[in-house]
């Protein structure tokens, strides 16, 4: 599989999403990383596994210790694959759906 | 020889709070937020078959032929802006009934698979704005350059 495609694997399950921000925020040890998770810790490694496959994320040994980080730069490839198109049409979907939203809100407060 | 011109596809989903004919009609009413009519500087809007749109946003033109019109299920338009490079592409807009709600797709087909096309600096504006605000600024600083 050629970059991109294994960095929007990466990105295609939330897990993984929430473990790029919660390591967006900062390093953090494997531990700590599984800790959120009602998830096995076998299941986290393989999460991470395919962060790192991606690029998304690198270990680094500090003393006696592996500390996970984030990397972004990967992300700027698929940030050049979203099509303009791509942009305008969820933008405008997301107003037309919140227009629904609010006007349904009224209805059930009237 | 050939000049096969490579497109692509966008496809985007949401579900609607709302009766298909209802989400049908709003799509197509430039009063109601969301719907691309609804922020035209200049409209000419006959949504029927074989009827045309004018549409004028930010200085650009685009025009387009409705060839599908199904209310309330189904509508589809031909789309031509400077970002198709003149060329047809193609929206299809479905409206799926989903318990009290409507499942609406839409499809942009036949989209130049150009550069010019691509989001670049908006795309990646657009994308940064799904991740946390730390990595947005950890990121801008990367970007500079560009």
């Amino acid at each position: 599989m050629d970059q991109l495609t294994d960095v929007l694997t990466a990105i295609s399950h939330p897990t993984r999403r929430a473990i790029l921000g919660q390591l967006a925020r900062g390093p953090a040890r494997f531990l700590d990383v599984a800790k959120p998770y009602d998830t096995a810790l076998n299941a986290v490694t393989k999460h991470l596994k395919m962060l790192e496959r991606a690029g998304l994320i690198e270990r680094q040994k500090q003393g006696r210790e592996v500390l996970i980080s984030f990397r972004g730069e990967p992300l700027r490839q698929v940030a050049g694959w979203v099509h303009e198109y791509e942009r305008f049409w969820t933008e405008r979907l997301d107003q037309f759906e919140q227009h629904f939203k609010d006007k349904k809100t009224k209805e059930k407060k009237a | 020889m050939t000049n096969a011109k490579k497109t692509i596809e966008v496809k985007v989903e949401r579900t609607i709070p709302a009766a298909p004919a209802e989400v049908f009609d709003g799509w197509l009413d430039p009063k109601i937020p969301g719907n691309p009519w609804n922020m035209a500087e200049k409209l000419l809007l006959n949504p029927e078959v074989d009827g045309f749109f004018y549409w004028l946003v930010r200085g650009n033109s685009h025009y387009g032929r409705f060839t599908e019109m199904e209310r309330p299920s189904r509508m589809q338009h031909t789309w031509v802006s400077p970002n198709t490079l003149g060329e047809e592409s193609t929206v299809t807009v479905t409206f799926e009934k989903q318990g009290e709600d409507t499942r609406m797709t839409l499809v942009h087909s036949g989209l130049p698979d150009t550069d010019g096309g691509r989001g670049h600096e908006k795309g990646w504006n657009y994308f940064l704005n799904i991740f946390p605000e730390q990595f947005i600024n950890v990121s801008r600083g990367s970007q500079e350059g560009r």
